[in-house]
């Protein structure tokens, strides 16, 4: 019943703020993250049953007469359903210490719920107006939630998220409009089939480039990157991981290589466009990165730097790279969801994000910096983390492609990537104790249980990597690769 | 076709005037007579259905709306409020009326939706060809609905 995947937050989104007036926050806290621990079971179990069915579509019926609600899930859905209820109760975790002071707490997990449901909606739909709207749903709950704080400097980069993301649903909708006049229909299959048979190559050309732009910008690739730095530090810690984790991912890696594997069709021009774009953020956000003083600040143009490699597997389109992209994309997710929850941590204890005042944190909190330093080494891809293994699947695809000169930029853009975050780990946590820390404590225990779960999974899925990319990552890497014949195959007409 | 570009300006102008006006029910008039335009133009593209419900929903309701809005926030001044509490509602009622009356005439003149794969009535199409599109609807309006709970929320930060 993969329907339960977008009705069962929502439904219990609406009866929150109800229920809030009961219990402030017991109730609410136990019941979103009991769905999403439902979730993550769901998913679990999806996978097995997709393991022995394959691919399949769920039509739905209403009260016996059939209505058009048609879900699709293959392994690349799954994987980010997986992702989605994997990093959400995490975050919903560290959220019931850490949003214990912003008042509001049935609010709070309405929203978040919200939008867990669009993801998990753009994620199984197959028609074009219904990713568009999904999209809608997971960033109207975004805005909210990044001025969650009500403080100026998070309604002012709540504002600017939200006038950039108009820009890129404006770039999306003229896309869907111009496809939906061309073909006659909104749906994956039968776009894809109207493409193909239309020989429309300047129609797809165009809509190539107004879908880069719309959802580059949700994906903060580089050029389309201006709204990332200032939304994701201001907003509180656990919506930073979400919008860093996940958020990104599902409305714009997703998105994106949905329609140009599976509906578009991949095209050499399309892969190359993609790959220098890529490239581009891989290597100046890298950069911008090194200069900053605001922890939340550093993460957040490491999160753009890290969607460069994501893209620069996918957009190579081999199925190695492919493979290396998608692994990416769930290591970072781990990784960047725990370094977001430790800012948030130190944020706590300390009350600052300057990484120049702080000092020695290490030895009042022995926890979160642990945790910090595996989150750390994980992203920038040291052995045996999980970061290594996927970064390396990139660069042999990259290698065994012929593209010798991305390899090159991206082994070195790791080596760039370990420097900003050595920074961080000595600014923060070694070196000798500020004598105005001296009364912090570590952070409460739901906190550090999110953050260690976390950490440890960025291990385990390091120590076993085999059986996530054979699990996990191979069935989502073979649904791209099949291309277009997946919409005329599975999706059928 | 001259028509239709002085629409298309008239559209654009209003839409720029709504931005640009200090006076926030200026502006909300503004935007009025520009989503009345973009129903005109919806109408004469052969788009009754948007048509009606840009007039009714954007150009009628909403602005009600926003009037209200206005009209109970620019506090301070009683008699002003006063005014406000008779003055709205019974702009609503009228505003109902009309609504209804003019709904009742257009939706007897609106055609079937043309189209091979999606046609049928209005209903129809909506409920069985685009059902997901109203889940998605409702997920919109909740997380709009809890957005402004959220950020409209009394000074109470530290509920405790």
């Amino acid at each position: 019943m993969i329907f339960l995947f977008i009705a069962l937050p929502l439904v219990v989104a609406g009866v929150l703020p109800l229920l809030g007036k009961v219990s402030k926050r017991v109730l609410p806290d136990a019941l979103a993250n009991a769905v999403l621990l439902f979730l993550l079971v769901e998913s679990v179990l999806l996978g097995k049953q997709l393991a022995a069915t394959g691919p399949f579509v769920q039509q739905l019926s209403w009260l016996g007469e059939p209505v058009n609600l048609r879900l699709a899930l293959d392994g690349f859905s799954l994987l980010m359903l997986f992702a989605v209820s994997l990093v959400g109760l995490c975050v919903g975790i560290f959220s019931i210490d850490y949003m214990e002071h912003y008042g509001s707490k049935a609010n709070y997990w309405a929203l978040f719920l919200i939008m867990v449901a669009g993801m998990n909606g753009l994620v199984l739909s197959t028609d074009l107006f219904n990713v568009y709207l999904f999209l809608e749903v997971a960033a109207v709950a975004s805005y909210a939630l990044v001025a969650f704080g009500l403080e100026y400097d998070e309604l002012e980069a709540a504002f600017k998220y939200l006038m950039l993301s108009v820009v890129s649903s404006a770039f999306i909708l003229i896309a869907i409009a111009v496809i939906f006049g061309v073909t006659g229909s909104l749906s994956f299959p039968a776009v894809a089939r109207g493409l193909q048979d239309l020989d429309t190559k300047y129609v797809v050309g165009f809509c190539s480039a107004l879908f880069i732009m719309g959802f580059g910008l949700k994906a903060a690739l580089m050029p389309f990157h201006a709204w990332l730095p200032d939304a994701h530090p201001s907003a509180p810690a656990p919506i930073s991981a979400m919008l860093s984790g996940l958020l990104i991912k599902v409305s714009g890696v997703y998105a994106l290589t949905r329609i140009f594997f599976n509906v578009f069709g991949m095209t050499p021009a399309l892969s190359t466009v993609l790959m220098y774009l890529a490239t581009l953020s891989m290597v100046a956000a890298a950069f911008l990165a090194l200069g900053q003083k605001d922890i939340k600040r550093m993460l957040a143009y490491s999160s753009i730097s890290q969607v460069g490699y994501i893209v620069l597997g996918l957009g190579l389109g081999t199925p190695l790279g492919i493979a290396g992209g998608l692994f990416h994309l769930i290591n970072h997710a781990l990784a960047k969801g725990l370094l977001f929850l430790n800012s948030g941590s130190i944020q706590q204890a300390t009350g600052t994000r300057n990484l120049d005042e702080m000092g020695g944190l290490a030895k009042r909190m022995p926890v979160t910096a642990a945790a910090n330093l595996v989150g750390s080494l994980a992203i920038v891809g040291v052995p045996p983390l999980n970061g290594f293994w996927s970064k390396l699947i990139i660069i042999i695809a990259l290698v065994q492609a012929g593209h010798l000169g991305f390899a090159v930029v991206a082994v070195l853009a790791s080596v760039l990537t370990l420097w900003y975050y050595l920074l961080i780990q000595r600014k923060a946590f070694f070196g000798k104790l500020d004598e105005r820390w001296k009364d912090v404590k570590e952070a409460p225990f739901w906190m550090l249980a999110s953050n260690v779960i976390l950490a440890l999974l960025c291990i385990g899925i390091g120590i076993f990597f085999s059986l996530t990319i054979k699990t996990w990552i191979r069935p989502a890497a073979d649904a791209l690769v099949q291309g277009v014949r997946l919409a005329f195959g599975t999706w059928g007409m | 076709m001259v028509l239709q570009i002085l629409l298309l300006v008239g559209l654009v102008l209003f839409s720029v005037m709504a931005i640009l006006v200090k006076d926030l029910l200026k502006a909300a008039i503004s935007l009025a007579v520009a989503s009345l335009l973009l129903g005109i133009i919806f109408f004469r593209m052969n788009a009754p259905y948007a048509g009606v419900f840009e007039i009714s929903v954007v150009a009628g309701l909403i602005t009600v709306l926003f009037m209200l809005t206005i009209a109970l926030t620019k506090g301070g001044d009683s008699a002003e409020s006063k005014v406000a509490s008779f003055a709205f509602p019974a702009f609503f009622v009228v505003f109902i009326v009309i609504d209804a009356l003019i709904m009742k005439k257009l939706i007897q003149k609106v055609p079937a939706l043309p189209g091979p794969e999606e046609a049928g009535t209005f209903g129809q199409v909506l409920w069985n060809t685009r059902t997901l599109d109203l889940v998605g609807q409702i997920a919109v309006i909740f997380a709009g609905v809890f957005a402004v709970l959220a950020l409209f929320r009394k000074g109470d930060k530290k509920d405790e």
